[in-house]
């Protein structure tokens, strides 16, 4: 392995790097540009060497284990490269971090709605597991946000898909297509974001009655449950939201303060339509959870026996039971994502058109894709 | 070109013979949708399920023709019509509609007309987010195709983001779904993908669609500028000051004219452009909402602001921003609409060039802009009898395309690639870039089945000296 790590280390014009928590790999890099990362991938390709891309780390815990040869850091692809406050759009590469972009768009009070509890990830991790925020009631998931994706397949070339304009139907839709690929179509390396002005009030309202509280108020941010009980997430101008409020009833608090992540050394996510969402929640009984009313997400700490039961009852119903983080030896025991979808042949014969030589992160995607 | 005998009762068999047509008066009428691009049809076939569309793809198949999928034939790129032997396969007669009004969600057939969905669910206080000014004729499967957009989409996006599911016959012949009625169903987002796909992916069965509640309140402003500099810088400081319009849409003083001899709404025909602006949301918010729109645009210069003052006058207000082709039939008997993007504040300047083109080139050019979104519509209004217009019109839409570009654009916001726009593609795509799109067709349609020579230009598969595939590797 000497030679390949100098001959890599060359490639990419630095020398390995330490990266905290990621699994033990022959070598771990952090290209400048897109550019080093084609020139690795050709080779990682030629040599039947086998990529995983590497962001904060955070979202690692999703999908199928992997035991690199090589692990791509994005960190040094950290930066806003232009952000035009007026055209609400923002052009950052895929290792710069939710703070960074956070810090930077709220001083002109705009928003890319990307998850609100988790600073340190990066916008490339966010966008490859496709996670989103609480406010995707109001504003719909993370990939509806993506106008452009820059990234290098695993037979290293540089493809852009979208563009930086707001509306686009110019080709087909590549953004979507990476959102949620969790680096197995390639590793993304820059991104266009579409922005959201933050309006001028914010409040949080508590309730005790989710269904109510969606039906009373128009188009609210988030209605979210935990052990704790129920808060609507409401915003608009303050006329608006001190009526909304009111018709909601509860106790109000000035802005919106988000709720943790479930402790837990096991956490999985239950998708389900929003109606089955108060099913969920009654099963759950001494749980850390936080659930998503009118989304159909519920984000829960739980013990891995009861991954089986709870998945079968979602299945059921058209949802899933996918596991965001867990002890190693529970990837042994359990798929953690469920039974494949219908259309595992196509996203197959999708991975190998962007993929040919399966390099990156094989076995992470369902049906061990 | 006609088909075999045995072809035609072949595809009887599938769908009974009333819905086969085979006779030259209807395999015209089918050849062209509503853009400007004639083509020759095979055979036309209506099927009523996704198992009888699976049976005519497995038959087209069989006998090596494409099938082009098609709804109402309101497309303006030519994606509808065949450029080669197909079958094409309309699907106005899969109009099922189901909905969920617990979930707010409805699965319903490709040949639903948009605006009956609407309709159907207004009831239930809910309704279907795209609106495109074709609405009422449309169907939902075009829309999904086309990823479809609408005035309403500057708040609520495009099609795609109303689509939850789609169940689609594959270029194999088979049936699946993609999506589902819970979020984030674990995988690529294949929905996502064939939602724009212009049916070159597959053709689509039925959609899973996801309906939004209907604002409590709505206020509707019409406000006239004497230049398009305040317009447009009204229309960044709307959307800077916190507040995303429902609707934001500029028309200019020549589609004024036009549209006000048309529909008699009393618009202010000696403004250079006019704004239409609608807020939606709660009763107690969209009067502060108005009054922030309008204390805007009279800081940009605005010399006469009106608000609608009930549900008909925004009806009528409504319907001059939407008939804006009925109008122009008064100018010219024929149109040519176009279709790009822009950064949303590069406006001025491109309006700009736009009218410096139409008169270089002595064309009437009248101009929609959904302006929230830098969606421009410059609309030529000519005589297809004189061909010296019609190469004026041709020359036109390109320098639109390259100015667009040049100004940071793309080529279609809404209306597709299709035939029309395919071979410029190379404008804003690189060879590498059109060669993974390309990639991505083969990986759904590697025969090319499915309406094929739509969105990508010949040879956009360019890159085969990849590395080669060792014997036996993982596919
Ligand atoms: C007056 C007028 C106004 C318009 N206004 C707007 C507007 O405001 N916004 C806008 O976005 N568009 C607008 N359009 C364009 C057009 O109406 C839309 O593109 C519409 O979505 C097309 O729907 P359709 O049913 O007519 O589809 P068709 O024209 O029949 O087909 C369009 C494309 O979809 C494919 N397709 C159709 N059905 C399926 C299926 N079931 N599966 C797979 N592929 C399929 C076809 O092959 C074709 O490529 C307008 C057009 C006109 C004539």
């Amino acid at each position: 392995m000497t030679g390949l790590r100098s001959t890599l280390g060359k490639l990419v014009g630095g020398s390995a790097i330490e990266i905290d928590g990621a699994p033990a790999a022959d070598l771990s890099v952090a290209p400048e540009s897109a550019e080093q990362i084609a020139t690795l991938l050709d080779f990682a390709s030629e040599h039947g060497l086998t990529v995983l891309p590497w962001g904060s780390g955070r979202h690692q815990g999703f999908g199928g284990r992997i035991d690199p040869d090589v692990i791509v850091s994005t960190s040094r692809l950290a930066g806003i490269t232009e952000w035009i406050p007026d055209d609400l759009t923002v052009v950052l590469g895929s290792g710069a971090t939710l703070g960074l972009l956070h810090d930077q768009i709220w001083t002109r009070r705009q928003s890319a709605i990307l998850p609100e509890t988790s600073p340190e990830a990066t916008i490339g991790g966010v966008i490859a597991a496709g996670v989103s925020g609480w406010k995707r009631l109001r504003y719909g998931p993370t990939r509806d946000r993506l106008l452009q994706v820059k990234f290098v397949t695993g037979d290293g070339r540089v493809v852009t898909g979208g563009a930086r304009v707001v509306k686009n139907v110019t080709g087909y839709d590549l953004p979507r297509l990476l959102t949620g690929s969790f680096g197995s179509l390639g590793i993304i390396t820059s991104v266009c974001l579409k922005l959201w002005p933050v309006p001028e009030a914010l409040a949080t309202v508590a309730t005790d009655d989710p269904d109510r509280a969606l039906a009373v108020t128009h188009r609210p941010q988030a209605v979210l449950e935990t052990p704790d009980g129920v808060s609507v997430y409401l915003a608009g101008t303050a006329a608006e939201v001190e009526a909304q409020a009111a018709a909601v009833g509860g106790e109000v608090t000035a802005g919106h303060s988000w709720p943790d992540q479930p402790a837990g050394e096991c956490v999985v996510c239950i998708r389900v339509t929003p109606v089955d969402v108060a099913l969920v929640v009654t099963s759950l009984t001494a749980h850390s959870f936080v659930a998503a009313h009118g989304v159909g997400e519920v984000v829960v700490a739980v013990d891995p026996s009861e991954i089986e039961g709870l998945r079968e009852r979602a299945e059921a119903g058209g949802g899933a039971v996918v596991v965001e983080r867990a002890p190693q030896a529970v990837y042994e025991e359990i798929d953690p994502w469920g039974t494949p979808p219908a259309t595992i042949d196509l996203q197959r014969r999708i991975k190998a058109a962007f993929d040919p030589l399966n390099v990156l992160v094989a076995g992470r995607l369902p049906g061990n894709l | 070109m006609g088909l075999s005998n045995a072809l035609v009762s072949e595809l009887a068999s599938i769908v009974g013979a009333e819905a086969v047509k085979s006779g030259d008066l209807d395999r015209h009428l089918y050849s062209k949708d509503a853009g400007v691009i004639r083509g020759e049809v095979s055979v036309v076939v209506l099927p009523r399920t996704a198992r009888q569309v699976a049976s005519i793809v497995r038959t087209a198949v069989a006998h090596g023709l494409a099938v082009v999928p098609r709804g109402a034939g309101t497309g303006l790129t030519g994606g509808a019509v065949p450029e080669g032997p197909a079958i094409l396969l309309v699907t106005t007669r899969m109009d099922q509609v189901d909905v969920d009004a617990a979930n707010r969600t409805a699965w319903v057939g490709p040949g639903v007309i948009n605006l009956d969905l609407s309709n159907q669910t207004a009831s239930l206080g809910i309704h279907f987010a795209p609106d495109p000014s074709s609405q009422a004729a449309c169907t939902i499967g075009g829309n999904v195709a086309n990823n479809s957009g609408g005035p309403h989409c500057l708040a609520e996006g495009s099609t795609v983001n109303h689509v939850l599911a789609v169940e689609f016959v594959t270029a194999g012949g088979e049936i699946v779904v993609a999506g589902s009625g819970a979020p984030d169903p674990p995988g690529l987002d294949v929905r996502g993908v064939m939602v724009g796909s212009e049916g070159t992916l597959g053709i689509i069965t039925r959609i899973l669609v996801k309906l939004i509640p209907n604002p409590p309140a709505i206020r509707t402003l019409l406000i006239a500028f004497p230049e398009v500099r305040g317009a447009a810088a009204t229309v960044t400081d709307v959307i800077a000051s916190g507040v995303v319009p429902a609707a934001l849409e500029m028309m200019d003083q020549p589609l004024i004219r036009a549209v006000e001899n048309f529909v008699h709404a009393d618009l202010p025909v000696d403004a250079a452009v006019v704004l239409l602006a609608e807020v939606v949301g709660h009763e107690a918010g969209v009067d502060v909402e108005a009054e922030l729109i309008e204390r805007i645009a009279t800081d940009h210069g605005a010399f006469q602001l009106r608000r609608a003052a009930d549900a008909d006058e925004r009806e009528l207000l409504w319907k001059a921003r939407k008939s804006s082709f009925g109008a122009i039939a008064q100018i010219a008997p024929d149109y040519y609409l176009h279709d790009t993007v822009i950064p949303r504040t590069k406006l001025v300047e491109v309006l700009e060039q736009i009218y410096q083109i139409a008169e270089r080139r002595n064309l009437v050019v009248l101009n929609t802009i959904h302006a929230g979104d830098g969606n421009l519509h410059p609309l030529f209004a000519f005589d297809a009898s004189d061909p010296e217009a019609v190469t004026q019109v041709n020359q036109a839409a390109d320098e639109i395309v390259e100015i667009s570009i040049a100004a940071g654009g793309v080529l279609s916001g809404e209306h597709g690639i299709g035939q029309e726009k395919r071979d410029l593609m190379h404008l804003v795509f690189s060879p590498v870039d059109l060669d993974a799109q390309a990639r991505l067709r083969d990986a759904f349609d590697p025969e090319a089945t499915m309406n094929p020579k739509k969105i990508l230009p010949a040879g956009a598969r360019c890159f085969d000296f990849g590395r080669p595939i060792p014997e036996g590797a993982w596919l």
